[in-house]
């Protein structure tokens, strides 16, 4: 009882992330719609599957599950980084970025 | 061939085109307009550019309007055609289903036994349909080289150092991010698992869900990731034009060949000479192994030349 009590709770948690997530792309225009759309697939996404995993117990499909997880926390923030930096350059009408430069020469 | 037009500047289309990107009127040239006299300066009407922007912003946001509400009325529509439809589709799992006949029940029950797979879907598509298949590889290679006619950047084009510098600023590459070091990092760890993964699910294609197609996409999908954290230096080293085409090529005959004789032996009742060995091993299932990885290695390098070609237009 307690733990679908506590699978419910992460559950809406992890789908209020990703209601938020998906009123923020909506919403914002550019840089912030990126800030947003990683919100949902890092934090939303953590708390679904979490919630999934105690719902199963620890068995291969929830380490698969987890395997999801660490997937998708490496790529998609990188992937928002990509598209931020993309935007960063290619927009003109952004406004003024503070944008640290990193020497190509160094890497 | 189309006929090329010389006088595109005064044909229907042109006027039309310009017509909706607002540069000209249709009715130009063709009516004449008249000054209205200043005898009476209360009752003229003036238009002005104001209110002729005015009009036309009004006027844009009406079509807009109608716009939305028909596509909303289209999608509606379509929702229930297709609700509609479903209602007349027989219930899911019912036994009596017309997809439950003696085909199915056929590869169900004599599947294992036939093609040693314990994943009958691939013992499906790669052993009793394997023409099939065959034709959806051919189908991407051919694709892959439509592609490569369309877009292949040629290099003689750009031999003098005017042309060289012209391509160089006309090219919207040039703002691509590159040499990104959190990219870099991270593709140095996760390109190997995605590897690692793509070939187990090509291995296991006959054991568990996968096979040639998901594990070559998953496969192009690291080699695109690649491409994309180190550029094409990197990727040239390994994967050029003629890697391409040796890969393809002998996939595909390899696949021809084998099959064909698979295929042959089978319809005149002849001893393959293919063991089928013990379902579940992974060296089992005759020639399923080597058909997925066949399959594989095209999916994967037409992932990938699709990727190349319309980035750059060549690997």
């Amino acid at each position: 009882m307690i733990r679908l009590i506590v699978c419910t709770i992460l559950l809406l948690m992890g789908m209020f992330m990703f209601f938020t997530a998906t009123v923020g792309v909506n919403k914002y225009k550019s840089l912030n719609r990126i800030h947003t759309a990683a919100l949902g697939d890092t934090l939303g996404l953590f708390f679904v599957i979490l919630s999934l995993v105690l719902w199963r117990g620890m068995d291969l499909a929830s380490a698969k599950l987890l395997c999801v997880v660490v997937f998708f926390w490496m790529a998609s923030p990188v992937a928002g980084h990509m598209l931020s930096r993309l935007v960063v350059e290619t927009d003109e009408d952004l406004g003024e970025i503070e944008m640290i430069d990193i020497d190509e020469e160094q890497l | 061939m189309s006929r090329i037009r010389d006088d595109y500047d005064n044909s229907r289309w042109r006027k039309i085109e310009d017509w909706i990107k607002g540069e000209k009127d249709p009715m130009d040239d063709t009516m004449e307009i008249r000054r209205p006299l200043d005898d009476n300066p209360d009752t003229d009407v003036q238009i002005t550019e104001e209110s002729l922007e005015r009009t036309t912003q009004r006027l844009y946001k009406y079509v807009n309007r109608a716009y939305n509400l028909f596509s909303v009325c289209f999608c509606i529509t379509l929702v229930t055609v297709m609700i509609w439809c479903i209602t007349f589709m027989p219930a899911f799992g019912d036994g009596n289903n017309p997809v439950n006949n003696e085909v199915s029940q056929r590869y169900i029950e004599k599947g294992l036994e036939e093609t040693g797979a314990t994943n009958f879907v691939t013992g499906m598509i790669l052993d009793y349909r394997a023409f099939d298949t065959f034709g959806e590889s051919c189908v991407l290679f051919i694709s892959t080289i439509c592609v490569q006619i369309l877009l292949r950047h040629d290099d003689k084009e750009k031999d003098t150092v005017v042309n060289r510098e012209l391509t160089r600023l006309e090219n919207d590459r040039l703002f691509e991010p590159k040499n990104d070091l959190i990219l870099q990092k991270v593709s140095c760890v996760l390109v190997p698992i995605i590897f690692i993964f793509g070939i187990y699910i090509i291995l296991n294609g006959h054991l568990s869900p996968g096979g040639g197609f998901s594990g070559g996409a998953v496969i192009g999908a690291g080699l695109i990731l690649y491409l994309n954290a180190f550029g094409f230096k990197k990727t040239e080293r390994f994967f050029t034009d003629r890697t391409f085409r040796v890969i393809t090529l002998s996939a595909l005959s390899f696949y021809c060949i084998a099959k064909s004789y698979s295929f042959y032996t089978g319809a005149n009742h002849l001893e393959s000479g293919i063991p089928l060995g013990t379902p579940g091993a992974i060296l089992s299932s005759g020639l399923i192994l080597p058909l997925n990885i066949c399959v594989g290695l095209i999916v994967a390098c037409t992932m990938y030349a699709f990727y190349a070609l319309f980035r750059k237009g060549g690997f």
